[in-house]
């Protein structure tokens, strides 16, 4: 189970501290999606990396599991985002100099199990319809393929939280369509709890939870 | 996939900037491993030259005298030779040589060297390449060969031969300029000047047949050491002594062949007497001119002193024989007065008188009648008569008389007065010695063995001399070029590392992004640090191998440099790359530690950036208040190297290196803390966008100022270094002279010009210098001097208070007078020329120097001067030190203005036969300067080198620039700016970043060569030095302009569209 309780961020700028979260909580459980909406700057983003224990928040807490990942030294932290994160982003972030099987398999480096990545990985790029692509470098795929490649890489530790930042927002209708239905098939089939941060009301509709933030706060999205 | 896979497409997907990391962690190895390189190569060529030339001589036994050549029987392998110096003239072209090594040899020589028949023979002479070729010498050309003629009897003693100092011989040149005729005992870098002549045919037209002055010495294993052997077969004849059996009045007669015992041998022959029990008596015997009593004279009479039953009670009495007391008509009680020779060390003959009362009158017979009690003269013992008397001093026949010859003919040298030993010695003892013999009673066959052992042969002047083992430790150089490489390449070295560094930064900034995946994916900051630095280490190994390809080719092109563009800074071309082990693995290690640290220094920025930040591409600064801690003790530092140089306190070198690198540091990181801090806010206009650009990213300015800084400060200060043609070093005396053979008539008077025949020159005066030969220890020479040529001049030339100095002890206002004071520890005062004491000699002001036991104290330095050769001290420690040591050989000429030219070519062509050779002094201080500023542009390449480093770093960083913010100068194009605003934009950015680096090295090196430049002179070339920045400058805005065009051709439109 996700927890984020009262979560404030704040960032000291030569105005004042600008205050990015306010009291946030929300609460989700094991195979439960949920979509976060607002406007530019409203805070999404910092609110999705703070869930994933890339930043830590200025008050209140974050724990998956009864576990407040900021509280562990960094090496834990890192541990944590490697075996229980799994992250999406808009520019979906493949490493260049890797090929589609091998970006895949980015995470499993620092693993601490031995378990058999490279037929996990081979499975996820067949679940989303790249098996004939794994020694393609990120240059050669299209967009939606990138990020599809991306979904993988997210999934490849079988993390119990999904973190997709837009994951859509740079794909075009059909390919932004087939990376909402694998995020959602994907994490379903492997009980994730998924958060989606979008512009896109198409992709937040395919969501059962959906909220918005705004002036800082989370808020039930509007029908 | 595993972690070495990421590596490998890590390595591989950024080539361009891991091959920019790569070359300039090969550059830095390179530059480390060549400059050691360099240094280890030139003292490899130097060893090379010793052992090559010397074949299989291990040592020498060796006089300054002549001995018997069956000594050399005594040592296996040896030869016995013959080394002189000599004068060298071709006859047909009448081509001089001086300073030529003369070596006469024979078969011996040859099966020693292991070359049997490879020997001169008869007329026959070799000559080395290099003397063939100044002399434009062939085989079967003439050649005159002059040498100083051997005198057993000092020259500066009354019966020296002082107008006959040198010997012509004439020979036929057999071959020339063969491959295998380069033996020399002489370390030297540059080509071997020497003739190679039969040993028989020199012994015999030296009047030495049967002796030798050197032999040979091969190496044995398993024998005694050499001294001790030398001990054990020397005889007295080698030393220059003898034993006579005396049957009247029945004793030895312990003689020298040189007519005077010298101080060492007569201490050796009391002491062997004592150990014997046998008794002595010293005798020392002289000439007197006269023996006059009232108005009666007897000529040209033996007197003897001595303490015998013979000699009288009173200091001031006077034995007579009563042939004499007869011929004075003398009787007891009566005056008497000796008038005699001296030859004094002004080098004139002093005719004095001595008074004396007569206090006995003996018969001439018995023990006063002995003639043994004279030593034998040349020219005076074996004439039959008065009148064939042919000394080297001037005789007035016309005053014997026949009662004369009729004593010479009867009592031939028996004494015809006694004296007191003590009162002889005051009149008539020298430098060499103060007896004439010594007698010991009775004859004991067991006596020779005893004075044998009891002295040291080397007091005697017969030495052994581990010459291979000598020459092999000179060869390790009076200038470490290893050391001065390194430390010019240094700031090569620290370009290159800073290219490392940049490179390495861009392409970290250029992966921020993709850190701040993996930090999202897991991989935690140490993690990811240890991947980059395993990349680091990868690129740093592998530019370390490539880096020791280039050390070696680094090494080769700057002995290319040596043996040619820059031969003038060492004189030879044989220099050759000695691919060392332990440099190239010094420049290995030091490349790969050094690149891993870069790189390490680059990384260390990263840990600070969350994970979030790192992929907005964030990155943090350091923290302002260490830097600017740090660069205050840096700056404080590099004060107190600067004033310890100042104060003589530091060696300059040091100082300046020291001061270099600290201030250079300090003014980095204070204009690190100025440019964190927003420095530049105040500025308007076109170029405040790109100033602002110099802060946007200051670790990168700061970088690119450092490549400028760091070879700026390296050019400059060179330019400061050099030196122009200052006359300030020649004592105001326009010509020198150097002489083969020693001049012993003094020039300044009109005896002495007319004893040497040099024509009347109006208005020259000589200072002449007695001079101990020795090593060369100016620049000239790259070998250690170990034992450096020594210089006395004349007491008036002290007082004159000629040529300046860099620095004395105390506070003496002529510090030339130091040369006379006693040192309380027994120590010599001694003066050299600054440069000299510093680079060759490696003392200070105050250090001691020790050469064959004696202290030399380093009591003043003479600035930038013609003495840079040699050590200077006082005429009186000179004789006492080296009482052997015969006339002048150094001379500084005063000449009239407009003659200068005539002079020199008269007294050369007057002196020939001295191997006098005059040169302006101007052109020896020139020979100095041109070797430093030979260095000098050496060294300066080296920082031009690192100024095209800077400005390959000011290059990438403009283009990186540029193409990071492509989006930022497309927006200005969009809303007007034309090509030529962002033009002035980049390139304000580039010409800043160049201008502080000028200023920053610029300012440092004249802060920190201020000690060495106030130490000579306070002269700054500051014409040449302005323009030398200026091009510095033009030509990094020339460069960046050019990367600029380069940069804003590409359409900047493109980077809007995908916003």
């Amino acid at each position: 189970m996700l927890e984020i309780s009262n979560v404030g961020k704040r960032y000291p700028t030569p105005r004042g501290p600008l205050t990015v979260l306010s009291d946030v909580s929300l609460s989700l459980n094991r195979g439960e999606a949920a979509a976060i909406m607002g406007p530019s700057g409203s805070g999404k983003s910092t609110l999705l990396y703070i869930a994933g224990g890339l930043e830590p928040p200025s008050s209140g807490t974050v724990t998956l599991d009864r576990v407040n990942p900021y509280e562990a030294p960094e090496k834990e932290l890192a541990a944590f985002r490697n075996q229980s994160v799994g992250f999406v982003f808009q520019d979906h972030c493949l490493l260049p100099q890797c090929s589609v099987l091998e970006n895949v398999l980015v995470p499993t480096l620092v693993a601490d199990d031995r378990a058999d990545y490279p037929a996990r990985a081979r499975e996820l790029l067949r679940q989303v319809r790249l098996e004939d692509r794994l020694d393609h470098r990120p240059a050669e795929l299209s967009g939606g393929e990138k990020q599809r490649v991306a979904l993988a890489r997210a999934l490849i530790r079988q993390p119990r939280l999904l973190l997709a930042d837009e994951p859509t927002g740079n794909l075009d209708e059909a390919s932004a369509e087939m990376v909402a239905s694998l995020l959602l098939e994907l994490s379903g089939g492997q009980e994730t709890i998924l958060i989606v941060v979008t512009h896109n009301p198409a992709l937040a509709a395919r969501f059962p939870k959906r909220y918005e933030l705004r002036h800082a706060n989370l808020h039930p999205a509007r029908a | 996939m595993r972690i070495y896979t990421l590596l490998e497409r890590n390595l591989a997907w950024y080539w361009r900037t891991n091959v920019a990391v790569l070359l300039g962690v090969a550059t830095a190895t390179g530059v480390l491993g060549g400059a050691a390189l360099v240094g280890e190569s030139v003292r490899a060529s130097l060893r090379d030259l010793v052992i090559e030339r010397l074949g299989n001589t291990d040592s020498i036994v060796t006089r300054a005298g002549f001995f018997r050549e069956e000594l050399a029987a005594a040592f296996q392998p040896a030869a016995p030779i013959i080394v002189m110096d000599g004068v060298v003239e071709h006859e047909a072209s009448g081509m001089r040589a001086t300073g030529v090594q003369i070596y006469g040899l024979d078969e011996r020589f040859a099966r020693f060297q292991g070359q049997p028949g490879d020997a001169p023979r008869g007329r026959e002479v070799w000559l080395s390449a290099a003397l063939a070729r100044e002399l434009g010498a062939k085989a079967g050309d003439e050649v005159l060969l002059r040498v100083a003629k051997p005198s057993a009897i000092p020259l500066e003693s009354l019966h020296g031969r002082k107008d006959d100092v040198g010997r012509t011989i004439r020979l036929t040149v057999g071959q020339a300029g063969e491959p295998l005729r380069e033996f020399s005992l002489r370390p030297q870098q540059g080509d071997v000047r020497a003739m190679y002549v039969p040993l028989e045919r020199l012994q015999r037209d030296l009047n030495q047949a049967g002796k030798i002055n050197t032999i040979l010495v091969g190496r044995t294993s398993g024998e005694a050491p050499l001294e001790q052997r030398l001990k054990q077969r020397y005889t007295l004849a080698d030393v220059g002594l003898r034993l006579r059996v005396l049957e009247r009045p029945g004793c030895l007669s312990l003689e020298s062949s040189s007519a005077a015992i010298s101080d060492a041998a007569a201490a050796a022959a009391f002491s062997a007497a004592r150990s014997l029990g046998l008794s002595t008596q010293p005798v020392l015997t002289y000439l007197a001119n006269s023996i006059r009593v009232g108005k009666r004279e007897i000529p040209y009479s033996v007197v003897t002193a001595l303490d015998s039953r013979l000699a009288p009670a009173g200091e001031d009495g006077i034995t007579l024989n009563d042939w004499a007391a007869r011929e004075l008509a003398a009787k007891v009680g009566d005056r008497a007065a000796l008038e005699y020779y001296v030859w004094r060390s002004d080098a004139r003959l002093h005719t004095e008188t001595a008074q004396f009362r007569v206090e006995r009158i003996v018969p001439l017979a018995g023990d006063a009648d002995d003639p043994g009690l004279a030593p034998d003269y040349p020219g005076i013992t074996e004439s039959k008569s008065l009148r064939d008397w042919d000394p080297p001093f001037p005789l007035d026949m016309s005053r014997i008389r026949p009662a004369d010859e009729q004593y010479w003919d009867r009592y031939r040298t028996a004494p015809k007065a006694f004296v007191r030993l003590a009162r002889g010695r005051a009149l008539w003892g020298t430098r060499f010695g103060s007896l004439t013999s010594i007698r010991i009673f009775p004859p004991s066959a067991a006596y020779d063995a005893a004075l044998r052992a009891a002295l040291d042969p080397a007091q005697a002047g017969l030495m052994a001399i581990p010459v291979r083992a000598q020459s092999l430790e000179a060869a390790q150089g009076a200038t470490d070029f290893g050391e001065y490489f390194v430390y010019f390449s240094f700031f090569l070295m620290v370009s290159a590392l800073l290219l490392t560094g940049l490179f390495f930064r861009l392409g970290i900034e250029q992966r921020t992004r993709e850190i701040g995946v993996l930090r999202a994916l897991g991989f935690s900051a140490v993690k990811i640090r240890s991947i980059f630095m395993l990349e680091g280490a990868v690129l740093a190994v592998a530019g370390t191998a490539m880096g020791v390809g280039a050390a070696l080719a680094y090494g080769a092109i700057i002995l290319l440099g040596l043996r040619s563009w820059w031969i003038g800074a060492v004189g030879t071309r044989l220099l050759s790359l000695h691919a060392s082990i332990p440099s190239l693995a010094i420049g290995a290690a030091a490349g790969t530690i050094t690149g891993l640290g870069s790189v390490a220094w680059t990384l260390r920025g990263l840990q600070p950036v969350t994970p979030r930040g790192l992929l907005a591409g964030e990155r943090k600064n350091g923290r302002l208040r260490w830097r600017w801690m740090a660069g205050t003790v840096a700056a404080v530092f590099a004060a107190a190297l600067v004033v310890a140089a100042l104060n003589g306190r530091l060696d300059q070198a040091a100082g300046f290196f020291g001061a270099g690198a600290l201030l250079l540091t300090a003014a980095l990181l204070f204009q690190s803390v100025w440019l964190h801090a927003r420095g530049l806010r105040g500025i308007v206009g076109l170029v405040t966008l790109g100033l602002r650009s110099v802060q946007y990213r200051p670790g990168r300015s700061i970088l690119c100022i450092a490549l400028i800084a760091s070879a700026t400060f390296v050019i400059a200060s060179l330019e400061a270094f050099r030196q122009d043609g200052s006359s300030a070093g020649t004592g105001g005396f326009p010509l020198l002279a150097n002489a083969e053979l020693p001049l012993i008539h003094n020039p300044n008077t009109a005896a002495g010009r007319a004893a040497l025949n040099i024509p009347p020159l109006e208005g020259v005066r000589f200072v002449p210098f007695r001079v101990r030969p020795g090593d060369d220890a100016s620049c000239l020479n790259l070998y250690q001097p170990r034992n450096p040529r020594i210089l006395a001049p004349p007491p008036a030339f002290l007082r004159d208070a000629r040529f300046a100095f860099q620095g004395a002890l105390g506070s003496a206002t002529n510090p030339w007078l130091l040369l006379e004071s006693k040192l309380a520890d027994g120590a010599v005062p001694a003066i050299a020329d600054a440069n000299s004491l510093e680079y060759s000699l490696h003392r200070k002001l105050g250090e001691e120097f020790e050469l064959a036991g004696v202290r030399y104290r380093m009591v003043a330095a003479l600035q930038d001067s013609v003495f840079q050769g040699e050590l200077i001290v006082s005429e009186q420690n000179f004789l006492r030190l080296f009482p052997d040591s015969q006339g002048y050989r150094f001379f500084l000429l005063n000449a009239p203005p407009g003659k200068v030219g005539e002079v020199a070519r008269t007294l050369s062509a007057a002196l020939s036969d001295y191997g006098f050779d005059v040169q302006p002094t101007a052109a020896l201080l020139d020979s100095f300067h041109k070797v430093e500023n030979t260095y000098l542009s050496t060294f300066r390449a080296l920082g031009g080198l690192g100024l095209v480093l800077g400005t390959v770093g000011l290059a990438a960083l403009l283009m990186r620039n540029v193409l990071e913010r492509r989006r930022e100068l497309a927006l200005l194009r969009a809303v007007g700016y034309r090509r030529q605003h962002l033009f002035a934009i980049v390139l304000a950015e580039n010409a800043f970043l160049l201008s502080m680096g000028l200023a920053t090295g610029a300012v440092c090196a004249a802060l920190a060569a201020a000690p060495a430049v106030a130490a000579r002179g306070g002269h700054v070339p500051v014409a040449s030095l302005g323009v030398l920045l200026a091009l510095v400058a033009a030509t990094g805005i020339v460069s960046s302009a050019i990367a600029t065009a380069v940069a804003l051709r590409s359409g900047l439109l493109g980077a809007l569209r995908s916003e």
